[in-house]
């Protein structure tokens, strides 16, 4: 008995013993790992410890502002409020969201996209809900911050067009960053999470626009909440622009533009208010501007573009196109029915018809026709055709505007009258060969150097361009088309503007937008001067003499004088049956129907300073629509000049 | 009423005692005493980091929670051996019941792991863990060497281990269960079990292994599952694991500097005032701090042993031993956790983890080895 308690005594000091090695065992397990992480692995995990705590952050710089001459602002930067959360110190992300959606503007599309984003990324990472709040929002959501745990803000930037309206096509727009532009090299990756120009001069100089990002070092904690910042490169800003345009001769011309011939009238009247409900295509053109037509009815602004240009730089001065958009409407967040409106209204406000609009030039090109007769040698101020108010040509019959024909013209009278039938002769004998070589010289069915996106390049068709395409020989009948402007050639009302400044100045003048870009010295067109005069006393007589097409638009300015030429543009045939009803004046027509009013014009005619080109699409004559609008802008020109 | 007469003798006992006050005092493991404090402090000025160099919330209320637990560690100390041994069923029944109540009345994250009694919270799981050991102490006090090896011996046992083991796991908390459950099977193992039934019963638990994997709730799954590869989660679960050994190997071999952890003050490290608060010491001091806290722990450990050979009584030598492993296994869990040998099972460092419980039970099972200590003279009672 007392051997076995002597014995369990033994086993328990042994078993204790044994406790003794477990715990050395142990121990030395321990600092075996702790040496092998603390010493042998420990420049590894330091490495880990030092990309815990830092992260490098990109430090986006401010987006280059855009001025006209002036150095009024087109396009700039104001201070916008970024709203983040971090989904991990909300007791519900969801419920969070829809509280902010009673607060501000969120849809339940981009609740959905971030409720989606939310479950793909780590918790503790703070997602931006919108980065365009204004003070007021901010001011509604921090109100309720303590129910909203997690919620933060950042000053961001948001771009502004205080001109609005005035600019949208000029400016354009910017966006966020799309996958197609980052394929074409239009953003960078480094700064996809900002916005990149959309449209006009914030696109085409988006590289000088958006500036060199900067980078930051951040320490973090854990949560990826920044607990101290230090740059390591300071974010460089984008480059000012300096436009050549005049904001406020753009604003002139637009609202010239856009008034037309028409009356303008409250948007409360009760006609107008019955008009907006009784016609669905006035209510959808409408942008909160409408005028009372000759006829008394509610129309809504006038479409067509006017582009003034410095014929001695080739400085554009104004470059307007109506309808328009507001470009503050398009840039970031872009509401859905903002761009519904746009996008159904009847006369595309979205697009520039300044570049992109390509209209038949019709009598405004006889200028070109007529130097590729007199260079050509054909033709001189001695040669005169008869006009009896149509021309034969086999079975076709080619009519003069004017019924029954202007009799005997030379090309001053021609010009001055706008006589069809002299050019369908001096055409016929030109050919179409050299009057297209002519349009080139003077910039026609060629997208020009300004550097605008998508700017259109017209046509100018040859024997050889219908032959590649049409896939038929040229016929004599579409020369003499051609020669008044209309068949196959178009062109954008920048060519129009480039064409008259030629023209005025017979050097080869380029448009541009940049102020002190593009100064290179103008070659000469390789017109003899003989040629030009001309060409210019005709479009002299076109404003100024007895029986000009534009002598009710000359200048009331002293010592200032216009030239110009006048074009109406058929949109379509007059039919038989309008013919037999009446129907003939474009006022009686729908609107898209009616013709296009052309008119290209200089002044002063002795020392030519700014050329201009007018086209009021569907606006019916050139003469009534076009012309009084190139007198007005001139007139605000010069009268500012003095 | 048997076990009520010694309480009314124990009054006596301690007047006796006064009268031999020189072997009192050198009769005190002092040495024992002051390793423990010199954790404890450790434990404060680690917190005071954790906090970012501030007394509040942790460092002042564990310097206040030392104090205490030394408080308590004399009282028990004072209490003599016998009582102790003579009430140990008393112990276990009124920790098998406040388990119990636990039920009913605990409040918690979740699991029903605490006692809020006005501002002041109660882990019954961890005094649990004491009188098991005291309970099973005082069993094997009782047993003769012959019914030692009599497998019927061991059916109270299993009883007075796996009751409150199983309210511990349906808490639930398995940490601490698997604490108990080790610290139980270290003293019966001391106090003699036949070698054959130890092997049976390691066998026994080598078959119960995917039983009890089946058992185990999805998030303890989930802890293991990630801790045999973090990379599984590295945001979740895997998440503490990898910043843990990130912080305490990028401490190297001097550390960062007090109040300098990177990892800690920045908040990669979780839990840094309790469960990873060896993490962060590894951080601040590194590995010459591991081993400065690690070698204090073992000396307490081998202190406990050695002093449990100059013990007479078969129960202040259980006793004495279930502490030292308690102790051993505390350590060596919690820093194998952080360290990333073992999953993540919520095991505190004690005397340094912020928490009162964990600490009192240290002092209290220091209490009860001073007090066998104290009471040699005892033995032929």
């Amino acid at each position: 008995m007392a051997r076995k308690a002597r014995q369990l005594e033994h086993m328990l000091s042994r078993r204790s013993l044994l406790l003794g090695g477990v715990q050395v065992g142990l121990t030395s397990a321990l600092v075996g790992r702790l040496f092998y992480l603390q010493a042998i692995e420990s420049n590894r995990y330091e490495d880990l410890s030092k990309r815990n705590r830092f992260d490098y952050q990109v430090v986006p710089p401010s987006r280059g502002r855009i001025f006209d001459i002036q150095g009024r602002l087109l396009a700039g930067n104001a201070e916008a409020y970024a709203l983040n959360i971090v989904p991990s110190y909300t007791s519900d992300l969801y419920k969070s969201l829809q509280t902010l959606a009673s607060l501000i503007a969120l849809s339940p599309a981009t609740i959905a996209r971030l409720m989606e984003l939310a479950e793909n990324q780590a918790s503790f990472l703070p997602l931006t809900i919108r980065d365009d709040l204004n003070q007021r929002e901010v001011a509604r959501v921090a109100v309720r911050g303590p129910e909203l745990p997690g919620v933060s803000f950042d000053r961001v930037e948001k771009r502004i067009y205080p001109q609005g309206l005035l600019t949208g096509h000029l400016t354009g727009y910017v966006g966020r960053v799309s996958e197609d532009d980052l394929a074409a090299g239009r953003a960078l990756p480094e700064l996809a999470h900002l916005y990149n120009g959309k449209s006009g001069v914030e696109r085409t100089f988006e590289p000088n626009l958006r500036g060199t990002m900067g980078q930051e070092r951040v320490l973090v904690n854990a949560f990826g909440r920044p607990i101290k910042r230090t740059i390591e490169t300071a974010a460089v800003a984008g480059d000012d622009m300096h436009l050549t345009i005049d904001i406020n001769l753009q604003s002139y011309a637009m609202s010239i533009l856009q008034r037309g011939r028409n009356k303008p009238i409250s948007m409360d009247s009760a006609k107008v208010k019955r008009a907006l409900a009784q016609d669905p295509e006035l209510a959808a053109s409408n942008d909160g501007l409408v005028f009372e037509d000759a006829v008394g009815r509610i129309v809504p602004p006038e479409a067509g573009s006017v582009i003034v240009i410095d014929v001695e730089s080739g400085a554009l001065k104004a470059l307007v196109s109506a309808p328009v958009f507001d470009p503050n409407i398009l840039s970031g967040r872009v509401r859905h029915d903002d761009w519904q409106v746009l996008v159904k209204h009847p006369r595309t406000p979205l697009l520039d018809r300044s570049i992109k609009g390509q209209y038949a030039p019709g009598s405004v090109f006889k200028m070109v026709v007529a130097l590729a007769a007199l260079e050509a040698g054909i033709i001189d101020t001695g040669t005169h055709f008869s006009c009896p108010g149509h021309r034969d040509l086999g079975d076709a019959r080619f009519h003069c505007w004017k019924r029954h024909g202007h009799g005997q013209v030379n090309i001053l009278d021609a010009l001055e009258q706008s006589c069809d039938v002299f050019f369908y002769e001096v055409a016929l004998k030109v050919g179409i060969e050299d009057i297209a070589d002519m349009a080139k010289r003077f910039g026609i069915g060629q997208i020009t150097d300004i550097m605008l996106p998508d700017e259109k390049p017209g046509l100018m068709p040859t024997k050889r361009w219908k032959q590649n395409t049409v896939g038929e020989q040229w016929t004599l009948g579409e020369t003499v088309v051609a020669s008044i402007g209309q068949g196959y050639v178009l062109t954008t009302p920048l060519q129009l503007a480039v064409m008259t400044a030629r023209l005025a100045k017979g050097r080869e003048i380029t448009p541009h937008l940049m102020d002190g870009g593009n100064a290179k010295t103008a070659s000469d067109l390789g017109i003899s001067e003989a040629s030009l005069s001309i060409v210019r006393r005709g479009m002299q007589a076109v404003v100024s003499g007895r029986y000009g097409t534009a002598n009710q638009s000359q200048l009331d300015l002293a010592g200032i004088k216009m030239a110009g030429k006048t074009g109406t543009v058929q949109v379509r045939r007059i039919t038989a049956e309008e013919r037999a009803r009446g129907i003939t004046k474009n006022i009686n027509r729908p609107w898209k129907f009616r013709d296009h009013a052309l008119f290209v014009g200089y002044a002063p005619v002795e020392k030519p300073k700014y050329a201009i080109a007018v086209v009021v699409e569907h606006g019916g004559s050139g003469s009534v629509q076009a012309a009084p609008i190139a007198r007005d802008v001139m007139t605000y020109l010069f009268e500012q000049d003095i | 009423m048997k076990y009520l007469s010694p309480l009314i003798q124990s009054f006596d006992l301690s007047l006796e005692k006064r009268e031999t006050a020189d072997s009192w005092v050198g009769a005190t493991p002092w040495l024992m005493i002051f390793v423990a404090v010199a954790i404890g402090l450790i434990g404060v000025g680690a917190l005071y980091s954790a906090a970012h160099g501030a007394w509040q919330p942790w460092a002042l209320m564990h310097a206040i929670r030392l104090a205490l637990g030394l408080l308590a560690m004399a009282i028990v100390a004072l209490l003599p051996i016998r009582f102790i041994r003579r009430f140990a069923l008393l112990w276990w029944l009124m920790a098998i019941a406040a388990l119990g109540m636990l039920e009913f009345f605990g409040t918690g994250k979740g699991a029903d792991r605490w006692f809020a009694l006005g501002g002041i919270t109660l882990q019954p799981s961890e005094p649990a863990k004491l009188a098991v050991l005291v309970m099973l102490a005082a069993y094997f006090h009782e047993l003769s060497a012959d019914r030692m090896r009599q497998i019927r011996s061991y059916i109270p046992v299993l009883l007075i281990v796996f009751l409150p083991f199983a309210q511990i796991v349906l808490q639930p908390d398995l940490g601490t269960a698997v604490m108990l459950f080790l610290a139980a099977a270290v003293v019966i193992f001391v106090a003699g079990i036949p070698r054959w039934m130890v092997m049976t019963l390691m066998s026994m638990g080598l078959a119960a292994i995917p039983v009890a994997w089946s058992m185990l709730y999805a998030y303890q799954k989930n802890r293991i599952l990630v801790f045999l590869n973090p990379d599984l989660d590295a945001l979740g679960a895997g998440y503490q694991i990898t910043q843990s050994k990130i912080a305490l190997g990028s401490g190297g071999f001097v550390g960062k500097g007090y109040l300098q952890g990177s990892q800690s003050h920045l908040e990669f490290l979780p839990e840094r005032q309790t469960d990873f608060i060896f993490t962060m010491i590894g951080e601040e001091f590194g590995f010459m701090g591991c081993m400065i806290v690690l070698g204090l722990y073992t000396l307490l450990v081998f202190l406990l042993i050695y002093y449990s050979f100059q013990m007479r009584m078969t129960f202040s030598r259980l006793v004495t031993i279930g502490v030292a492993a308690t102790i051993s296994f505390y350590v060596s869990i919690n820093t194998a956790m952080v360290s990333g040998l073992l999953p993540v099972v919520g095991v505190p460092l004690p005397l340094i983890s912020y928490g009162g419980t964990a600490m009192m039970v240290v002092f209290l099972g220091l209490g009860l080895v001073i007090s066998a200590m104290l009471n040699e003279h005892d033995i032929h009672e």
